[in-house]
């Protein structure tokens, strides 16, 4: 490993940044969208469980897939470590950081106390990368932070140590091996197929196009299931932010799939891939619409069933458009060579 | 999206869009956060109407501390129980004031560490009637002990 400045970029997706900058750092240039698209990671699940306060969704794979598809497809191999031990994982990170060696890390992403009070909410699945000790703290590199960031020591280790749901419990990772030659053909069309398998072909009725199709009618319900007006406002308010803020790239990651399609064109010398890359920018303008609408109903506190009557049919529509696009997409995966 | 229609002047908080560039390339595009700009305002009120209405819960003996801070940073009673490693009955029993008194000085010390709030703080609210005034709480290594510190005017 080099100890050559890291080099710090904002990215839209902590997950699919993080892994795309360290690999940067390690020597593969590979943007974002590619590191996005190769592992399949555009999705969506709608979940009504005990396990969350109220209704979400979700727009984006499991947490963690995105690096370990991406390292089965392309051949990268990374190192990674959880821990029991909160002292050990410490040490272990302070021992990496001293060779020069920047690290990935899981985190809480509550305890980031250098972004927006605002944005900053318990969910243990936010990855950053530790660039080098600094006193008594460390400076982060995160997608979200226009610049590099200075985190104490004490709310790392928290961050790091959380309990809940995808417990972080210390873990680590970091490139230890990047192939000479990558077949991206094939990294590219196995990430296209089964990115548009899990959208159109899961039997599960809340995940993918169904998933889309079950919040269209389940949000009529939110009414009932909110404490007050203000709470289903800003649960409908949440609607924009989980499609348009939370690190998607805007339009619920549809956006960033375009982009990756379209690189995916020309790296491969594709034009279908472009033609499709177009499509799912078209669709993404809708989705865009759709948290538009969300943020504007809400903040008018117009709330009532005609209006979440609507909301769900532009929903509704959106599955529509992603059914058409993705059996078409994995048809073309499986005309494909490679 | 087109360049034009994704960019948005607000510092505060910056993302980065994947956008249709005017020579018709997809790319990345840093630019301020929509919601936060139009809808900022509304966030905090709401945010502060919700915190009014559980700590006068609180004060009234309907709910403790710690379903408070529970219904403020939405977390669910199994979440909860999860980060501070208890059982969900336990955190259900402390959420109500009754049982709130049961709760060990360790216990409460592991539910600030996930509500990122002063041990003291689960027993108290600080108010101010003057502006100016800088309220900080400071740590140091014994998790049980803290300082208040006050500061009225200057830098």
């Amino acid at each position: 490993m080099s100890s050559k400045p890291f080099e710090h970029r904002m990215a839209a997706h902590c997950e699919s940044g993080t892994v795309s900058a360290i690999l940067r750092h390690a020597g593969m240039d590979i943007s974002e969208p590619m590191v996005f698209g190769i592992s399949g990671g555009i999705f969506f699940g709608y979940f009504e469980s005990k396990k969350f306060p109220f209704p979400t969704f979700v727009v984006r794979s499991r947490p963690g897939r995105i690096r370990a598809n991406l390292a089965r497809r392309t051949g990268v191999k990374f190192r990674s470590e959880r821990f029991r031990d909160p002292s050990s994982g410490e040490r272990e990170l302070d021992r990496l950081l001293s060779l020069g060696v920047p690290v990935a890390c899981q985190t809480d992403f509550f305890y980031m106390n250098y972004l927006p009070d605002h944005v900053r909410v318990h969910i243990n699945v936010h990855f950053v990368i530790l660039t080098e000790i600094e006193g008594d703290g460390y400076i982060v590199s995160d997608s979200y932070s226009p610049g590099l960031a200075l985190l104490d020591r004490d709310s790392l280790r928290k961050a790091r140590f959380a309990g809940g749901s995808f417990a972080p419990r210390g873990f680590l990772f970091y490139p230890v091996f990047i192939p000479e030659r990558i077949d991206f053909r094939k990294a590219v069309w196995k990430g296209i197929k089964s990115a548009a398998f899990q959208m159109v072909r899961l039997p599960v009725p809340f995940v993918g196009v169904k998933g889309i199709r079950l919040f269209s009618k389940r949000i009529a319900a939110w009414p009932a299931l909110a404490r007050d007006t203000e709470h289903l406002s800003h649960e409908v308010m949440k609607i924009n932010v989980l499609l348009e803020d939370q690190g998607t790239g805007g339009a619920g990651f549809r956006f960033m799939y375009a982009t990756f399609l379209r690189e995916a064109s020309a790296m491969l010398g594709d034009s279908d891939l472009r033609g499709m890359s177009e499509r799912i920018m078209e669709i993404g303008d809708r989705w865009r619409e759709v948290s538009l609408f969300a943020a504007r109903i809400g903040k008018r506190r117009d709330l009532d069933r005609a209006r979440l009557g609507e909301l769900g049919s532009m929903i509704n529509a959106r599955a529509d458009a992603e059914e058409s696009f993705f059996n078409d997409l994995l048809d073309l995966s499986k005309k494909k060579k490679y | 999206m087109k360049e034009k229609e994704a960019r948005v002047d607000y510092r505060e908080h910056q993302l980065i869009l994947y956008v249709e560039k005017k020579d018709g390339t997809y790319a990345p595009m840093r630019t301020g956060s929509y919601i936060a700009k139009e809808y900022i305002d509304d966030f905090w009120k709401k945010r502060a109407n919700l915190e009014r209405e559980y700590m006068e819960k609180v004060k009234r003996g309907e709910a403790s501390p710690i379903a408070f801070h529970m219904i403020v940073e939405e977390l669910t009673p199994s979440e909860l129980a999860s980060r501070v490693r208890i059982p969900v009955r336990k955190v259900k029993r402390h959420c109500d004031p009754v049982h709130f008194g049961e709760i060990t000085l360790e216990e409460l010390v592991r539910y600030c560490e996930v509500f990122n709030v002063p041990l003291i703080n689960m027993l108290r609210q600080i108010v101010s009637n003057k502006t100016g005034v800088r309220i900080k709480d400071e740590k140091c290594a014994n998790p049980f002990f803290g300082t208040l510190s006050i500061r009225v005017g200057g830098k």
